[in-house]
């Protein structure tokens, strides 16, 4: 368990990531260069030019599992940091991530029979496309949609509403796989499997938590922006 | 087997709420997402936005003791939720009666694992074969053949002279027995096992 707590803009960044370091994939994503010395989270988040609030609050979120914000927090965050973080995060899965986990599993499961490492590879391909459409999606409509409200236009066929009702969540299928490794995998076991095992592990983690964001952060707080310009 | 739960706990001690949830965390076999809710104020939007399978709720917690459960159930639409009361103090029976069941501080893991595990295996739990997990029967098996050969449940039933529901019911065993509830799982499954040869099923996936 990492540790929960209540940051704040004058405790050290360097504290927040020795707490819980899946955060570095959360500065990582706000765009936050290492090398941060003791600077606090307030300071390293104006020199990269970051809402700070933003950041605190979705730190606060991720490490605290509490996810209820109120109208009045949501209506304080700045939706294009958001945004700005949710890209990253997709260009983290889709171009990093996931292509590293399916290089590593192909080699890690190289010495099993020949039909067997096929099924698996293309188990995992169709997940990988799965996770593509899902994300560019909300690349392409919802953060399209996002960005003309900003700037005051409204969309007579499209609100956030509609994101919000077939939203899903992604992380079923690599949970799956990995099960399915886990449970009926013929080869021999080795620490190249295992490194990817882990690396599912932390995926799904993180792909559940991104979801989280998206459901329970990002949704509300465009909600009650929409209210703003009715 | 490793069931997934949402639970929420209402109680306004931030030390009651923690060691609660630190003790559904450590159950094992349960992988449990908590809900925290430490508020009355914000109790009905929370249950309406996270819908838990479980509520673990303070029946004293300020702001609610004049709520019945059947009360909480209506306004948010969670006609399912299951409800105990936890029970930091001396409680009237009356107001714990209305509840599915009841935690006291002193309750211990074991003691706590029961009470869940009892709720959710509750009143409508459909044939529960639990011993025999992982082994598949040799109807299973042949099903598992037909779904990873591309067929619909219609084929199925038809090439196996049973009705489309007991084909329905075959999958939900098989799905719960290998816990994989996609084909494409079920293929990865079926080749390890010997099942079906490649040739017999890449055909019919570039179709």
């Amino acid at each position: 368990m990492y540790k929960q707590g209540f940051y704040k803009e004058t405790d050290r960044m360097i504290d927040l990531i020795a707490d819980n370091y899946p955060m570095l994939l959360v500065t990582n994503r706000f765009g936050i260069n290492l090398g941060f010395g003791d600077k606090t989270i307030g300071e390293v988040c104006r020199m990269n030019g970051v809402d700070a609030f933003t950041f605190i609050t979705l730190v606060n979120f991720l490490s605290e599992e509490t996810s209820v914000l109120s109208e009045v927090v949501c209506s304080k965050l700045s939706i294009e940091t958001l945004v700005m973080y949710l890209h990253n995060a997709h260009d983290y899965f889709l171009n990093f991530r996931l292509p590293h986990i399916r290089r590593k599993l192909i080699d890690a499961i190289s010495d099993c029979p020949e039909d067997v490492a096929f099924v698996i590879r293309r188990y995992f391909d169709e997940y990988a496309a799965e996770v593509d459409k899902h994300m560019n999606y909300e690349e392409r409509t919802v953060f399209t949609y996002v960005q003309s409200l900003l700037n005051g236009k409204k969309d007579p066929k499209y609100n956030i509403s509609i994101f919000r009702k077939h939203h899903d969540q992604i992380e079923m299928k690599i949970t799956e796989l990995k099960n399915i490794l886990i449970r009926f995998y013929p080869g021999k076991s080795s620490h190249l499997l295992n490194s990817v095992l882990f690396d599912i592990f932390t995926t799904e983690e993180d792909l559940a938590s991104h979801t989280r964001v998206e459901d329970f952060l990002f949704i509300p707080t465009v909600l009650a922006f929409e209210k703003t310009l009715a | 087997m490793v069931a997934y739960l949402k639970i929420a706990i209402a109680e306004t001690s931030i030390m009651l709420r923690c060691g609660l949830e630190n003790m559904l965390k450590h159950l094992p076999g349960l992988h449990i997402q908590i809900i925290d809710i430490g508020h009355n104020d914000i109790l009905l939007e929370a249950l309406k936005l996270h819908k838990p399978d479980i509520l673990i709720i303070n029946p004293l917690m300020p702001g609610f003791a004049n709520t019945s459960v059947g009360q909480l159930r209506d306004e948010t639409g969670l006609l399912q939720l299951k409800c105990i009361a936890l029970l930091a103090a001396i409680v009237p029976d009356e107001l714990v009666k209305q509840f599915d069941d009841y935690i006291s501080l002193y309750h211990d893991f074991d003691e706590i694992k029961q009470k869940l595990e009892a709720l959710l295996h509750a009143p409508d739990e459909e044939e529960p074969d639990e011993d025999e997990t992982q082994n598949l029967s040799s109807r299973e098996k042949e099903i598992v053949i037909c779904v990873v050969k591309g067929m619909t449940n219609r084929e199925i039933a038809d090439r196996l002279c049973i009705s489309a529901h007991t084909v329905i019911t075959h999958r939900r065993n098989i799905a719960r027995k290998l816990q994989i509830h996609t084909a494409s799982g079920l293929t990865i499954y079926a080749i390890v096992n010997k099942l079906v040869e490649l040739s017999e099923i890449s055909v019919k996936s570039e179709e």
